[in-house]
């Protein structure tokens, strides 16, 4: 009996010495997903070649430094409730042939709560995209209702 | 094969005996008693864990009274102050618990000594307030770093209800006098949630863990009221 009292604190012991939530593993603050279009063919992917992306007054995303790819995504600031972006490309490389296209995101942010570790996220509401006139031709939708979660594009630019 | 045999007829012989003198130990002329009574204590480890971790303080109060030969009702009342710190928020929980249960002695006592193993079950209860003091939002990415926000959002009347599984010893020491440490683990029956937040730490019940489980001890030290001895 005594022995298997000892065995019980063991199990017990082992047990207290698990902590699964400690990791936050959940989705957090969703990112805005872009997808590039060909405009003169709207149902293909074209990747602009040489993209680099940059908030206004903010050096490069790390994952988007003259990189050629049909799908980005850019983090918004959940301080402000307006965040800016540069989208630079260049067929050949060169400096010389670089074009620019400026978007500005206006949103509400409202906070959510996910986990003990995971903490608050943000969620956007009443979401609406402009854009200058730059290498965009053109894209939609220009408002969203939510931005909830990263589980398809939000904006197909087609340009 | 001779001697295998001799061996063989020596271990009986000795188990032979082993087993009768087994038997005469069960006779016991002489009738010992033992206490019957209140008994009350205090958990010595939540001061001193208040005075090490200074997001932490509280106070329990232990009482049980033997109801059998093995049995004891048992109950623990107390108050605590909880600060949960995580990568993103921080929460002060504090508030008023209440365990009420049986403990089994499984220890079979030698003569005239009074120490206890016992396997018990508890029905826990906690009224308490949850604080989110300061929280940052968690943007996923650290290209925008997120401002931190100290806010005092405090959700009242919250209520806990909980079972646990505690495992314990208890040792006489002085006349009386019994120094005991158990563990328990713990079975969320309900609990109330603040809204847009969670529960993190319940008093009496601690941290609460995503499968609404929890872990405790304590380490008490507590005084027999002798009533009457049996």
């Amino acid at each position: 009996m005594n022995k298997n009292i000892l065995y019980l604190f063991l199990f017990a012991f082992i047990f207290s010495a698990c902590e699964k939530d400690d990791i936050c593993l959940s989705p957090t603050t969703p990112k805005l997903i872009l997808r590039f279009y060909d405009t003169s063919d709207p149902s293909t992917l074209k990747a602009p070649t040489n993209l680099s992306i940059w908030a206004e007054g903010k050096d490069t995303l790390a994952t988007f430094k003259n990189v050629s790819l049909d799908s980005v995504y850019i983090p918004l600031n959940t301080n402000t409730s307006q965040t800016v972006y540069n989208f630079k490309t260049s067929t050949s490389g060169n400096v010389a042939d670089n074009v620019y296209n400026k978007i500005t995101i206006n949103y509400t942010t409202e906070e959510v709560f996910v986990s003990r570790s995971c903490g608050l996220k943000s969620i956007f509401n009443t979401v609406t995209i402009t854009s200058d006139n730059g290498w965009f031709q053109s894209f939609m939708p220009n408002s969203i209702t939510t931005i909830d979660n990263e589980t398809s594009a939000h904006v197909k630019i087609y340009h | 094969m001779k001697q295998a045999l001799m061996l063989k007829y020596i271990i009986s012989f000795l188990v032979l005996i082993v087993s009768f003198s087994g038997f005469s130990q069960v006779k016991d002329s002489v009738s010992h008693t033992s206490p019957y009574g209140l008994r009350l204590g205090v958990d010595i480890s939540k001061p001193i864990m208040g005075m090490i971790d200074s997001n932490s303080s509280g106070i329990e109060f232990v009482a049980d009274y033997r109801i059998s030969k093995n049995w004891y009702i048992a109950a623990e009342l107390g108050n605590q102050k909880e600060r949960t710190v995580e990568d993103y928020t921080t929460s002060t929980s504090k508030g008023n618990f209440i365990k009420l249960g049986l403990n089994y002695n499984a220890y079979k006592n030698w003569l005239d000594m009074n120490n206890e193993i016992y396997v018990g079950f508890r029905y826990g209860t906690s009224i308490f307030d949850q604080t989110l003091d300061s929280y940052r939002i968690n943007t996923g990415s650290d290209y925008f770093v997120s401002n931190t926000t100290v806010t005092s959002i405090a959700t009242t009347d919250l209520n806990a209800h909980w079972t646990e599984f505690v495992l314990g010893i208890k040792v006489e020491t002085f006349k009386n006098l019994y120094l005991g440490f158990s563990f328990n683990y713990k079975i969320m029956l309900s609990l109330k949630q603040p809204n847009n937040f969670k529960t993190l730490y319940v008093p009496g019940f601690n941290r609460v863990f995503d499968t609404e489980t929890g872990f405790g001890f304590n380490y008490t030290i507590s005084y027999t009221i002798p009533f009457v001895n049996k």
